[in-house]
């Protein structure tokens, strides 16, 4: 019991220092007096450490007496498996939500410390208090990671078998969490923007670094999702518009109209409404997504589930909402800038198609995630809303997508002027003919393909050229290195890494090749133009898990897909094998076994011959653009999250 | 121009309050599914064998009762969850008309039998050598469960661990 | 060479690689790549959301089996879908039928693209206003 009590005691420790910091912040700003904003965070980061620590702690002695840790940890579980088990289901990814966005605000707090009077930050701590106030109360009281297990247990159940194959649970999760918890900072300066007024001064600017992190850092976790989900899940598929992943793009979406829209804002001082309501519509959307993900209302390989947090997780949706909304039609006129768009297909015009692009995108997403819901509803049989909806719906927006990519960076402010266009176009322009041209040499008739590969080789054209530009002046300043930290460079990269991986998803998703083979043992035959042999079984036998392993050679690789049961769990999965490189992946899995041959759990097909087995081969022209892609992506938002500071910039 | 920005913020407030509460109000998916099987419909295949007590049984000899039938492992854990409740639902519809049977599926045979051991089932499990019944009634994954009117036709396929609530209104419908 | 002279030789370079890619066609469209497409559409019975195509279910190998044949025997696609809805109901479709409330799901993101004109539209007059 102990364990369950001091875990508890630190949770209310948390709480109190939360909602400390949250009292005391709204006298101070209310009386124009100074509070220790920074203390109270301290004082609740303190508490969710205690907390994480006494779950950690049960967690790597396997210690049974706490309910969370005998249904998500076992004796044999491995140190970094128990570690991760902290927030492989419900309670504890709570913990880990608090533990990040304690974190963040302490980070961001001390970050503004020499501001600490001023209001903005005063009312912004008060909201990021509250928020955490909230997830730390649904830790106290419906969702608790430190409930007793009153059964003695000797063994517990062991993680889930999909989470202890694969090192990414200690990457994934916390990319994807830092994300979502990261929106809240500019959330929380925009509710105090509009409580003061103060709409245009530093503070919107000043909100896109901390976006671009959180941006950067989401982004990561999705592409570590996909190819988490490529390598494990056996269908050579990497984004199944499940309604948790569709959760986890939603804030994606808004948070990436939202950092382009804040340019707009830097240059002309336009889009303050929009911005805004981006910000509020981002966190919100993170609130959603996590409803989504724990209510259980909607069926998906992610959700966790449990019926009373899904009421309070809508309730603080809808309270962001309509606090944001309120305040904006309070504020209302005085928000207008004094400027307008000059021309539609001047650059601030592209950038308003580009944020209703974006948020279109996310309500079709958003209403093809609910449709289920509401069908049933009405009509009281269930439908499904799978992937040719979604990607119906994505391939258009996707190809308008990239050819803002290849405009705005090249067009001008406040004027539209085709000549000026076109001499800044023209060498993207005969690169991108030239791609297109090889292609349909090559033989490529795929419209999706053609069009895609086109319109990337415009995209990358802008974005050299413009970093080029960057170099260039930076070099003529007689100061080249600062050319890393200028405005555009980190952008123009993630803009790269978007290239990459738009032709990754094209290409993989129009030329995949699946296949079923049998093969006998010693036996050889060609998929796709690629090499198969089977060459016999292997068994495994540990103390986590029992897996008869075929070898396999593809083009001289050898690979070993399998069939694995996890001890504890007892579910049997199938492991693929996937080898992998920068023209092709072929995704190999262990389908069945004939005759009946003994396996740790694979499928028994008696009508083959013991000994031989079925495989499915699939084989994916450069899916591995994806994950350059993504890396590219990351890469470019770390750099853009250096940028110099907005009062920095040359004149 | 007031007045436009109150009646956009009213607009969207009515629309979230709405979408909220209409999401507020859904339930979560705790029941097993209705699968759309290529059996529904038609005549169960049928199949006989040995139970793990020993016995002997066959789908044939049910004909005139509604039968449920149970696809298990003692490696599933919905089969756990599920296990009491199909006892319960058992032993309330023993004299009325309604067969449990219980096939394991792709499990060693001690495994089983210590599972039913274990959840002290009150209807017999039948063990399905090289996974034939499995493969006739296109079993992918435990539990699957399968309930047959009294001429033997399968009205209803569940993919997931079943309650008893469920059941009876499953076989409700299917005795009508 | 003016700028306009150079994008008109651009274009008519376009044009002709545009024109290469419509005319000259390497591979005629296939009942393959119709089935293919199909098994795109049509979920696997036992699954969350696999479609027939990704999923190795004996069910799915059915379904995959009877589109085979009905491709084979002349059937158009959309007679295909129908039928297997009829058989497994409604929810076998990945994307659910456009008549009825399933509308919803083409009419908004129609509806949103008329406002996106419309918006910049709105743009434009202003500015010549």
């Amino acid at each position: 019991m102990t364990l369950t009590w001091l875990g508890r005691a630190f949770l209310y420790v948390a709480f109190a220092g939360a909602v400390g910091g949250m009292l005391t912040q709204v006298r101070a700003v209310l009386t124009k007096k100074k509070a220790p904003a920074l203390l109270f965070a301290l004082w609740s980061l303190l508490g969710v450490l205690g907390a994480v620590g006494v779950m950690q702690f049960a967690l790597i002695t396997h210690n049974f007496s706490l309910a969370y840790v005998s249904a998500n940890n076992a004796t044999f579980t491995p140190l970094l498996y128990s570690i991760t088990g902290m927030w492989s289901a419900l309670e504890g990814s709570l913990l880990l939500w608090s533990l990040l966005l304690a974190l963040v605000t302490i980070g961001v707090l001390w970050y503004y410390r020499s501001d600490a009077s001023d209001a903005v930050v005063q009312w912004a701590s008060v909201v990021l208090f509250s928020v955490a106030a909230f997830f730390l109360g649904l830790m106290m009281f419906p969702a608790d990671p430190f409930l007793h297990n009153p059964a003695h247990v000797l063994q517990g159940a062991g993680p889930n078998a999909l989470l202890q194959d694969n090192p990414l649970v200690a990457v994934h999760p916390p990319l994807l969490y830092l994300g979502f918890v990261g929106f809240t900072v500019p959330f929380a300066f925009a509710i105090a923007m509009l409580i003061t007024g103060r709409v245009h001064d530093r503070w919107p600017l000043e909100q896109r670094r901390w976006t671009v992190l959180s941006w950067g850092a989401l982004s990561l976790g999705i592409i570590l999702g996909a190819w988490w989900s490529y390598q494990v899940l056996g269908w050579g598929g990497f984004w199944g518009w499940d309604p948790v992943e569709n959760a986890a793009l939603l804030p994606w979406l808004t948070a990436t109209a939202y950092i382009h829209s804040v340019i707009v804002q830097d240059r002309r001082g336009l889009f303050r409404v929009w911005n805004l309501s981006l910000a509020i519509a981002t966190f919100s959307l993170t609130v959603l997504g996590t409803f989504f993900t724990r209510s259980g209302v909607l069926e998906s390989v992610h959700s966790f589930s449990s019926s009373t947090l899904g009421p309070l997780l809508i309730g603080l949706f809808f309270f962001s909402v309509a606090v944001g909304v309120g305040l904006l039609a309070w504020r209302g006129d005085a928000l207008r800038s004094p400027v307008g768009v000059d021309h539609p297909l001047s650059r601030e015009g592209l950038f308003v198609a580009n944020n209703v692009l974006f948020v279109g995108f996310a309500i079709v997403v958003l209403l093809g995630t609910v449709f289920p819901l509401l069908y049933e509803a009405v009509n009281g049989n269930q439908v499904t809303v799978g992937t040719p909806y979604f990607a119906t719906i994505a391939a258009p927006l996707s190809v308008l997508l990239l050819l803002m990519m290849a405009l705005a960076p090249l067009v001008s402010w406040r004027s539209a002027d085709a000549g000026v266009l076109w001499n800044r176009l023209r060498v993207s322009a005969w690169a991108a003919l030239l791609v297109a041209g090889i292609l349909v040499a090559l033989g490529v008739r795929h419209p999706a393909v053609l069009i895609a590969c086109f319109l990337a080789a415009l995209a990358a054209g802008a974005a050299l050229r413009t970093l080029r530009g960057v170099i260039v002046s930076a070099r003529r300043r007689g100061h080249l290195a600062s050319a890393f930290r200028a405005p555009s460079t980190g952008g123009m990269i993630v803009h790269l890494g978007i290239v990459i991986l738009a032709i990754g998803i094209v290409v993989s998703t129009s030329y995949t090749k699946r296949d079923e083979i049998t093969l006998a043992t010693g036996q050889s035959t060609v998929v796709d133009s690629q090499f198969v042999t089977f060459a016999g079984f292997h068994q495994v036998k540990d103390s986590l898990e029992e897996a008869t392993q075929l070898k396999v050679v593809v083009d001289g690789h050898s690979l070993r897909p399998a069939v694995t049961t996890f001890n504890g769990r007892d579910t049997t999965v199938g492991t693929p094998a996937i080898d992998s490189n920068l023209l092709r992946d072929v995704y190999v899995t262990f389908d069945a076994v004939g005759g009946n041959g003994e396996t740790s759990g694979a499928q028994v097909q008696s009508n083959l011959p013991a000994g031989s087995v079925v495989l499915g081969v699939t084989v994916e022209p450069l899916l591995s653009w994806l994950w350059i892609g993504g890396l590219v992506v990351g890469l470019g938002s770390g750099i853009s999250f250096l940028r110099r500071r907005y009062v920095e910039d040359p004149q | 121009m007031k007045r436009v920005v109150m009646l956009i913020s009213l607009g969207i407030f009515v629309v979230i309050i709405v979408f909220s509460v209409f999401l507020g109000t859904r339930q979560p998916v705790t029941d097993a599914t209705d699968a759309n099987s290529p059996l529904l419909g038609k005549i169960a295949p049928s199949f006989s064998g040995s139970t793990l007590g020993g016995g002997h049984w066959s789908l044939r000899a049910e004909r005139g009762d509604v039968v449920v039938i149970n696809f298990w492992a003692s490696w599933c854990e919905p089969c756990k969850v599920e296990a009491p409740n199909l006892s319960t639902f058992a032993y309330q519809e023993r004299n009325r008309g309604v067969a449990v049977i219980g096939v394991v599926f792709n499990d060693t045979v001690a495994g089983a039998k210590a599972f039913d051991a274990y959840y002290g089932s009150l209807y017999p499990s039948i063990v399905d050598p090289g996974g034939a019944i499995a493969n006739d009634y296109g079993v992918e994954s435990p539990p699957t469960t399968f309930v047959l009117n009294k001429k033997g036709r399968v009205e209803a396929t569940l993919l997931g661990a079943v309650s008893v609530a469920q059941l009876q209104a499953v076989v409700k419908r299917v005795r009508e | 060479m003016t700028l306009l002279r150079s994008f008109w030789l651009w274009l008519v370079a376009f044009a002709v690689v545009l024109a290469i890619a419509v005319a000259v066609n390497p591979s005629a469209p296939s009942n393959s790549t119709r089935i293919a497409h199909l098994e795109s559409l049509v979920k696997c019975p036992a699954c969350e959301d696999l479609s027939v195509a990704e999923s190795n279910a004996t069910s799915a190998i059915a379904v995959r089996h009877e589109i085979t044949q009905d491709v084979g025997s002349g059937m158009s696609d959309n007679k295909i879908l129908t039928t297997i809805e009829a058989q497994y109901g409604p929810q076998i479709l990945l994307s659910p039928s456009t008549s009825g409330l399933g509308a919803l799901l083409w009419v908004v993101p129609i509806a949103a693209l008329v406002v996106l004109i419309a918006a910049l539209l709105r743009l434009a007059r202003r500015r010549r206003a």
